[in-house]
C-alpha cells in the first residue's frame, strides 16, 4: 500500500532540533541553576545562580517561540544572539575563575553558534508569506472499480468521520494500468501551538495524520476483503496507537469480536 | 492448549496458552498434525529479528485437520486435512491478484512497524515476530488461520504428512529460489547452503532442467544428503581456500550462470570479514552477516543471476555494489509466494518426482520442540529438518 505524505513547511528538522535545545537546556538551567554553574566553571554561589536561571527562562521562551511559529526566522536569530549573551558571561566567568571547564562551556557554545547562523540565515532567505500548517496527504490503492469504491466510502462512518473533523478533501481516481482507485485525503495540518501541539498529538496518538492513515489502511481491508484483519498480537486491527504496547503473539483469553 | 513460545534470546519453552479462537468469519481453527522448525525460526530464536515479544507463539510450517471454520469460509469444512501456506494473503489485493502472496496488502495488522523498516509492509506472516503481523504460530496444537479460503490446501490423497508437510515453506522456497534463475536447459547453478532450503532448491533446479549444480556447504553429511537425494556435485567451503576461485575452476572459468543464496543473515565462515561481521552484528550495527551473498555475487557469470531466498532482516556492510552493477548482473529475491506454488508442486509429489519427506532427520513430540531447537541451532545428531507432533 502506498501511503504518501507531502509536507510543505518553512521550518527543517534543523530548526525543530534546534526548538527542542532550546527548551532541554532552559528547563535543565531552570531546574538545576546551581549545577549548571558548576558544570561551565562559576561559583554557583550569590548571583551566579540568578544569572543561570534568567538565561534558561531566557532559552525556553526562545524554544517555545520557534517550535510554535511557522516560521521562527525572529526567534532563530535571537538564539544567534542568545549565543553572543552566553558567550560574553562565559568569558566574564572565565576570567574570573580561569576554570578549564569553563573553556568548554565556551567551544560548547560555538559548536551550537554555527548552526544558529545558518538556519536564521535560512530562514530570512525564505521567499512568500510563512505557511501556517502543512499539508498532509494520505493515499491508498484500493482493488476495487472506482464507483464501487466511492459508494462503500459513502457507506463507512469511521474514516469520514475523521475526514470531517480534519476537514480534509477527498478525490478518487483511476489507478494507472487498471489496478484498481486511488483513494486520496488531502488537509491542512496546523495543530494549536505548533510543533509542541503535534508533538502533544503525537504522544497521545491522536495526530490526524496517523489517524488518517490507519483509516484508509482498514477502509482498503474492509472493501477488498470484507474484514478488518486481526491478528493475536493486535486483534483490534492496524492502529498506530496500538503498535506500540502490543500483546504477545498468543490467542486471547476471550474471543472479543 | 499446549505451545512452543519465544522466552528470550536463546530460550524457547512449551506453555499451556489459552485455545484460538475465530475472531473474522473467513477465519479456521486448525489442529495440527505436524509442524516444523524452519531455519529462519533460529533467526527469531536467536534475537537477530527485531520485534519479538516474550511468549510469542513460534513457526510457520504446519500441516493439519479444519476443526472450525467461521460463517464466511466456503471452500473448507470440519474434517478437512490441510497443509498451510507460510504467508497470509487476502486473495483480493493488487499483490493477491498478482500471485504475489507474501506481498500481500492487508495481512500485516501493524504494517507501519514494517514501513519504518523495510520501506513497504510485506504479508502476516504465522509466527514469525510482530513486524509481520504478530500472528500465533503453527508450532502448539492448534491454530487460528485467517483467510481459510485463500491460503490452505486441501488434501484429498494418502500422502504422509511429511511427504507434504514442506509444501508450507520449504519445498516452495527452495523451488521458488530455482525458478527464479530463469533455468532454461543446460545451466550451471551454484546453491549456499544446504539445509532444507538448499535441499530443495538442488532439487528443483534439477526438476527444472540445469545440466549442472553445485551445493556450497561446510557439514558434510548435509551435503551427502544432496548428492544422494539429487545426485549434485558438492563443494566444503572448509576445504577451499576461496569459493568464488573454486567455482571458476570447475566452470570452466565462467563462474555459475546463477548463483542462490539459501543461507541468509547468520552466514559462518573463516577469516577477518566474518569476525567483523560478528562483531557488528553482535553490537547490533549491522543486522546480517551476509557472507554468503556476498560470495554469490562474487561468484556469478557475467551477465547471470543471483538469487536470494536465505533471510534477511535489515542492513549490510561491505556489499559489493560495483560488482553487481559493473558485471550486470541481477538479483532476484522475495519471500515464497508459497499459495501459487501449492498445485504444482503437489502435482510433481503425485507424478512421483520428487519425496520431499527425504530431508526429515528428527521426529519429536511438541514437549521436546526446545530440545528440537538446540539440535537444529547446533546441526548435532546429522540434524537437518525435525517435524514436531503436537
Amino acid at each position: 500500500m502506498a501511503t504518501q505524505q507531502i509536507r510543505t513547511r518553512d521550518k527543517d528538522s534543523l530548526t525543530q532540533f534546534l526548538g527542542w535545545f532550546s527548551i532541554g537546556l532552559g528547563t535543565t538551567q531552570l531546574l538545576a541553576p546551581g549545577a549548571m554553574c558548576r558544570l561551565v566553571g562559576a561559583s554557583g554561589r550569590g548571583a551566579s545562580r540568578r544569572v543561570m536561571r534568567l538565561m534558561g527562562v531566557r532559552e525556553l521562551t526562545q524554544g517555545v517561540g520557534i517550535l510554535t511559529r511557522p516560521r521562527p526566522t525572529a526567534w532563530a536569530w535571537s538564539r544567534v544572539a542568545g549565543d553572543g549573551l552566553d558567550l560574553a558571561l562565559l568569558v566574564l566567568t572565565g576570567v574570573k575563575n580561569r576554570r578549564a571547564r569553563t573553556a568548554f562551556a565556551i567551544a560548547n557554545v560555538l559548536a551550537v553558534t554555527v548552526p544558529d547562523i545558518l538556519e536564521s540565515w535560512r530562514l530570512s532567505e525564505k521567499p512568500g508569506k510563512p505557511q501556517p500548517g502543512m499539508l498532509v496527504r494520505k493515499t491508498v490503492t484500493i482493488n476495487r472499480p472506482r464507483e464501487e469504491v466511492e459508494q462503500a466510502w459513502v457507506a463507512a462512518a469511521e474514516p469520514r468521520e475523521t475526514v470531517l473533523s480534519a476537514n480534509a478533501e477527498v478525490s478518487f481516481a483511476d489507478a494507472p494500468g487498471r489496478r484498481g482507485t486511488e483513494l486520496a485525503v488531502e488537509f491542512v495540518d496546523a495543530p494549536p501551538a505548533g510543533d509542541l501541539g503535534a508533538a502533544a498529538l503525537k504522544l497521545s496518538g491522536r495526530d490526524p495524520a496517523t489517524e488518517l492513515s490507519d483509516d484508509l489502511r482498514r477502509f482498503k481491508q474492509l472493501v477488498e476483503t470484507g474484514e478488518i484483519v486481526r491478528s493475536d498480537s493486535t486483534p483490534d486491527g492496524h492502529l498506530l496507537a496500538g503498535h506500540v504496547k502490543q500483546r504477545p503473539a498468543q490467542p486471547l483469553e476471550e474471543a472479543v469480536r | 492448549m499446549r505451545a512452543l513460545c519465544w522466552k528470550g534470546r536463546n530460550t524457547v519453552e512449551v506453555e499451556n496458552v489459552p485455545d484460538p479462537k475465530i475472531l473474522n468469519d473467513r477465519d479456521a481453527i486448525v489442529r495440527v498434525s505436524s509442524t516444523a522448525i524452519c531455519g529462519s525460526d533460529l533467526h527469531l530464536v536467536d534475537g537477530y529479528v527485531p520485534t519479538m515479544k516474550k511468549g510469542d507463539i513460534l513457526g510457520h510450517e504446519f500441516m493439519g485437520e479444519v476443526v472450525e471454520v467461521g460463517k464466511g469460509v466456503r471452500k473448507l469444512e470440519v474434517g478437512d486435512r490441510v497443509v498451510v501456506p507460510f504467508p497470509i494473503a487476502c486473495g483480493a489485493c493488487n499483490a493477491c491478484e498478482a500471485e504475489l502472496y507474501s506481498l500481500c496488502e492487508n495481512t500485516n495488522p501493524n504494517a507501519r512497524l514494517a514501513e519504518k523498516l523495510f520501506g513497504h509492509s510485506t504479508a502476516g506472516i504465522f509466527g514469525y515476530s510482530h513486524l509481520t503481523g504478530g500472528f500465533a504460530g503453527g508450532q502448539s496444537e492448534y491454530v487460528r488461520v485467517p483467510f481459510a479460503d485463500v491460503g490452505p490446501l486441501k488434501l484429498e490423497n494418502g500422502f504422509s504428512d511429511e511427504q507434504v508437510l514442506f509444501l508450507s515453506d520449504v519445498f516452495p522456497t527452495g523451488f521458488m529460489g530455482a525458478e527464479l534463475c530463469d533455468i532454461r536447459g543446460g545451466e550451471v547453478i551454484a546453491i549456499w547452503g544446504a539445509g532444507p532450503v538448499g535441499q530443495f532448491a538442488a532439487a528443483s533446479a534439477q526438476l527444472l532442467g540445469a545440466e549442472r549444480v553445485i551445493v556450497i556447504d561446510r557439514f558434510d553429511y548435509r551435503l551427502r544428503v544432496a548428492e544422494r537425494h539429487s545426485r549434485v556435485e558438492t563443494l566444503n567451503y572448509e576445504e577451499v581456500d576461496s569459493v568464488p576461485e573454486a567455482l571458476k575452476e570447475l566452470t570452466g572459468g565462467r563462474g555459475p550462470d546463477a548463483c542462490i543464496d539459501a543461507v541468509g543473515m547468520e552466514a559462518h565462515f573463516h577469516g577477518p570479514l566474518y569476525t567483523y561481521d560478528r562483531v557488528k552484528q553482535a553490537a547490533r550495527l549491522e543486522s546480517e552477516r551476509p557472507y554468503a551473498l556476498r560470495e554469490a555475487i562474487m561468484s556469478c557469470r557475467n551477465g547471470g543471476i543471483v538469487s536470494v531466498v536465505g533471510v534477511y532482516g535489515g542492513f549490510v556492510d561491505k556489499f559489493p555494489l560495483g560488482a553487481l552493477m559493473n558485471r550486470g548482473l541481477s538479483i532476484r529475491t522475495g519471500q515464497c509466494h508459497v499459495q501459487r506454488y501449492l498445485r504444482p508442486l503437489l502435482q510433481r509429489i503425485e507424478n512421483d518426482e520428487i519425496d520431499p519427506s527425504f530431508i526429515v532427520t528428527h521426529r519429536l513430540p511438541l514437549n521436546e520442540a526446545p530440545r528440537g531447537y538446540d539440535l537444529f541451532k547446533h546441526k548435532e545428531d546429522g540434524c537437518l529438518k525435525v517435524v514436531l507432533k503436537p
